[in-house]
Formats: C-alpha cells, sequence, structure tokens
C-alpha cells in the first residue's frame, strides 16, 4: 500500500506527469511504434512545463498593470486572458490535475454522446477543450466540489457543450461552408448566436430572402474591396501588441512615475519608467507566445490520438474544428467582425463601472478569433448592416460575461484576471448560479 | 535515399486550424505512401521553420507576402483546409517533386 501511495503523491499529483499518461495512453492505443510514444509523451511533458513557464510570465505583467492601472485611474481594471485564468488555476490554486483529468473526461463524453445520439460532432479543438476544463473545474471549485465528483460533474458539463455548441452552430456553418462536412469547434459560439440574432433582425429585408449559401448573398462585406494592410491582424503575436503597448504606456503616463517605479518593485532599475512600460507590454505578449508554444506542444500529440480512436467508435462523426477554418470563406466579414467587436469591447469598458462592473479592458485575441468568426455569422444572416450591428452587440456582449465573473475569481484567489471565451463563462456560471446554490440546498 | 521533405501548416495562432489541416494532410500523405516530417506553427514563427514546404489558408497569402520566407521554401495556400480533396491535387505533387530531389 506504501508503494500505491507513494505513487499517488508524487506522480498522479503532478498535473504534467498526469497529462503525458494521458497522451502515452492515446498514442499507445493507436498502436504507434515506441519511439514514437516516447517521443510524444515527452513532448506532451514540456509542452505543459512550457505553458507554465509561460503563464508566470503573463502573471508578472498583469500584477505590474493592476498596480498602475489602480493608481492611474483609481479603479481596477482587469485584463480578459483565459490564458491567464489557465495559468494560475494549474500553478497558483494546483487545479493542474482536476484540469488534466476533466480534459480527458470531457473528450469521453463528447464520444459517448456522439456515439448513440443524432449529434455526431466530434470536439477537436484542444485549446478550447483545454479553457472548458478549466472553467469547469474552477466553478466546482467555487461550489466546494473536491476530487472525482468535480472531475466527473466537470466532465458531463464540459462534454455536454462539446456536442451543443457545434450542434447549435451547425445551420449556419452550413450556410458558410456549403456542406456537413466539417462543424465549428470553439467555445465562443453563443457570442456568434447573439450575433446572428441581432444581425438577423436588423437585415435590409429587401434582398437575400432565401440565401442557402453565402456566396449568394448579394448584401455582403465580400463585395466591398477593403484595405490589404488590416490582414497583419491574423498574427496574434502582432495584434496583441499594437494594443497592449499604448494601454501599458498611456496607463504608465497617468500613473505617474512614482508608482509606476513603485510597480515594478525595483526591477525597474534606472529605466525611464515609460519604457519600462512599454517593456512590459512586450513581456505580457512574451507570455503569452510562450504560454501558446506550451499548449501546442502538449496537444499535438493528444488531440490526433483522439481523433484516431473518436473515428473508430464514431461512425459519420462530424469533425468540430477552431474557428479560423471558417476564415478563407468569408475573409472580408472577419475584419468586420474584428474592428465591430473591438468598438463593442471599448463600449463596453466605459459602460460597464456605470452599471457597478469591474472595468474589463478588451482582450484582443478573443477580439480577433471570436470577434472575427462572429462577423462570419453576422455577415451571413444579415449581410452589411447585420455584421457592423451584430459585431457592436457582440462585443458588449462579450465584455459584460467576463464582468460578472470578477467576483467570483477574485475570492478564489485569482489576480486580476478574468476568462473570455464566453461559453466557458456560461459554463462557469452555471456552477456559480444553478449548481452551486442546489448543492448547498442538498448537502 | 530519397529525402524526407519538411511540411509545416501555419495559422494565426498555430493551435487550432493549423493542427486540424495536419491531422487531414497526414492521412493523405499515409494513403498515398509518402513520408514526411509534419508539424504546425503560428504565422509569427514561419520565417524561422526552414521547411520544405508550408501549407496555409488563402486569407494569409497577403501576410506571407510581408514574411521573409526562405525562397526555397514553397508556399501552398487552400481554400478549404481541411478538404482532403485540395490537399491531394495542391500539396501532394509538391511533396512527391522534393522528395525525388
Amino acid at each position: 500500500m506504501a508503494v500505491v501511495q507513494w505513487i499517488i503523491n508524487n506522480v498522479l499529483t503532478q498535473a504534467a506527469i498526469l497529462i503525458s499518461l494521458i497522451a502515452m495512453l492515446g498514442l499507445m492505443l493507436q498502436g504507434k511504434k515506441p519511439g514514437a510514444v516516447i517521443g510524444g509523451t515527452l513532448k506532451t511533458l514540456l509542452g505543459f512545463e512550457v505553458l507554465s513557464a509561460g503563464s508566470s510570465i503573463i502573471q508578472q505583467s498583469l500584477a505590474y498593470f493592476a498596480v498602475i492601472f489602480q493608481h492611474g485611474f483609481n479603479t481596477k481594471g482587469i485584463v480578459p486572458s483565459i490564458e491567464a485564468i489557465n495559468g494560475q488555476a494549474m500553478n497558483k490554486l494546483g487545479l493542474g490535475n482536476d484540469i488534466a483529468l476533466t480534459l480527458l473526461g470531457i473528450f469521453i463524453v463528447n464520444i459517448i454522446i456522439a456515439r448513440f445520439t443524432k449529434w455526431k460532432y466530434v470536439f477537436l479543438t484542444g485549446q478550447a477543450l483545454l479553457w472548458m476544463a478549466t472553467m469547469t473545474v474552477i466553478g466546482g471549485h467555487f461550489a466546494g466540489l473536491k476530487g472525482f465528483p468535480l472531475i466527473l460533474m466537470g466532465s458531463i458539463v464540459g462534454g455536454i457543450f462539446a456536442i451543443a455548441m457545434p450542434a447549435l452552430a451547425q445551420p449556419i456553418v452550413r450556410k458558410i461552408t456549403g456542406n456537413d462536412a466539417i462543424a465549428l469547434g470553439h467555445f465562443c459560439t453563443i457570442g456568434y448566436l447573439v450575433e446572428a440574432g441581432v444581425a438577423w433582425l436588423v437585415r435590409d429585408r429587401k434582398v437575400d430572402q432565401h440565401v442557402a449559401n453565402i456566396k449568394e448573398r448579394k448584401d455582403s462585406w465580400e463585395h466591398v474591396n477593403l484595405p490589404k494592410s488590416m490582414s497583419f491582424l491574423q498574427d496574434n503575436s502582432l495584434s496583441i501588441m499594437v494594443v497592449m503597448i499604448p494601454l501599458y504606456i498611456i496607463t504608465a503616463a497617468f500613473a505617474g512615475p512614482y508608482w509606476s517605479i513603485k510597480a515594478a518593485g525595483g526591477a525597474a532599475g534606472s529605466v525611464n519608467y515609460i519604457i519600462y512600460a512599454f517593456l512590459q507590454a512586450i513581456e505580457f505578449t512574451v507570455g503569452v507566445y510562450v504560454m501558446l508554444s506550451g499548449v501546442r506542444l502538449m496537444l499535438g500529440e493528444i488531440v490526433p490520438a483522439f481523433r484516431g480512436i473518436a473515428m473508430k467508435i464514431v461512425p459519420n462523426s462530424i469533425p468540430a474544428l477552431d474557428c479560423p477554418v471558417l476564415f478563407p470563406y468569408s475573409p472580408n466579414a472577419v475584419i468586420i467582425g474584428f474592428i465591430t467587436t473591438t468598438i463593442g469591447t471599448v463600449i463596453g469598458m466605459f459602460l460597464s463601472p456605470l452599471a457597478g462592473l469591474a472595468v474589463i479592458l478588451p482582450g484582443m485575441t478573443t477580439n480577433f478569433f471570436a470577434g472575427g468568426t462572429a462577423g462570419i455569422f453576422g455577415n451571413a444572416v444579415g449581410g452589411k448592416r447585420g455584421a457592423i450591428i451584430g459585431g457592436i452587440a457582440h462585443g458588449l456582449f462579450i465584455t459584460l460575461l467576463p464582468a460578472l465573473l470578477v467576483g467570483a475569481l477574485s475570492s478564489v484567489g485569482f489576480v486580476n484576471a478574468t476568462a473570455t471565451d464566453v461559453d466557458t463563462i456560461v459554463a462557469a456560471l452555471l456552477y456559480l448560479w444553478v449548481l452551486a446554490p442546489a448543492f448547498h440546498a442538498v448537502g | 535515399m530519397a529525402k524526407i521533405p519538411k511540411v509545416f501548416f501555419i495559422c494565426g495562432n498555430g493551435l487550432g486550424s493549423s493542427l486540424a489541416c495536419q491531422m487531414e494532410a497526414d492521412d493523405v500523405f499515409q494513403a498515398a505512401g509518402i513520408e514526411v516530417n509534419s508539424g504546425h506553427d503560428s504565422i509569427s514563427a514561419a520565417p524561422s521553420l526552414d521547411a520544405d514546404v508550408i501549407v496555409s489558408a488563402s486569407n494569409f497569402e497577403s501576410q506571407f507576402a510581408n514574411t521573409q520566407i526562405d525562397p526555397k521554401t514553397k508556399i501552398v495556400y487552400l481554400d478549404n483546409i481541411v478538404d482532403k480533396n485540395e490537399i491531394k491535387e495542391k500539396v501532394v505533387p509538391i511533396i512527391k517533386e522534393i522528395a525525388e530531389s
């Protein structure tokens, strides 16, 4: 027994080792050669540690930013970043194991539902599943769950989302791609439906009565020539920097040298405080870049393994894939979606304190990927006007939801961060508003 | 000894859609009996990859125009990055050519 106890204490509680074992299992089930199994397992281990390193870089930068924002504007400003939330949950709160096992559990629940119901969606966007596992574990942690019940609940909630979101989006995805070969697997789908709903209400009712495919639309952004210079925003690191640099510099200017130097905690040395803020903005981007490299290494082995297994178990499965798969179908709508969502998030930033909520700063990664995809939905359903008004509504919506989470997250120990992807937030709110009160009533 | 081509799949973040494209392409290569070294990454990393072939989505074409990619690297753009037929048509011939060189 002592040996088993030692293994449980020293091996299975190490999230990095646990996730590597999950990858190893997947590689073995696929019948890979021993060399490929060892290589893939080690890569997953490396990926997890790189992810942790990236997350501590993000946290240092955000901790500095929190102080200068507080003193610059006398209010709390929160940078929404699912990456930061995931890093803090894994490293600071010690939930890494639960997240790794919930990720595996969501895979399993997804396959079971796809196998036995008419919804044949297999969710293949690894990082989105990781964010969903993170948020359901945080929600369960907040509701006071521990161990197996926490993981089981998270797997069921996450697994249902992994089927329901592609299913809800499919009628519009079919219009975009022209068939049912692929589905959309991205946990910002509720936001896309919000945009599509608003776009549909404000659409031009004189044209495009029955459009089966977006190519047939007369009223569409795809017939407009947009400047090519906007395309650099597709590079995630660049789009973060062009927003974070001015944000940090302006905030440091408002905070003044005294608080800026204090926030740096002696790390700035003799560097001018504005230059230091500039470097910290780059540092934030470095953290995101490193963290995403870790996620890439970590999931590069697990996702293909899951796909191989799912395809064997679920005949006629439809792969639910990451949102940029849709971008080539409607590239102009992506740019319009990004711009309008950003406008919406900026308006939301000013409105949220008026509603008694925290100031949520625009999160650029989400604005581009979720905003761009939402733009495709808005344009597909409501044409030019639909995409613009729907996009601003989408921006407001993805600012409001993270704001609702702030209180709950800070009560369980998160520093100056809130989540982004709205479906994962809805899952967490489900825990806070529905499941936690229910547990308390029963237990 | 034929050369094993190094193929990289590129998207904005190097996480989701590039991996989806890589998985489909790996299936195509396997069915055709071609051996490749494949990987996926973000567009920021593209100049440093030293790949024989880069595969990306057509909406990245203007972005690659501003990026310094090694001239010996062949870049292929796909309209539907998970369409096996398109991969067969556009990518496979280039891979075969490199493998035989």
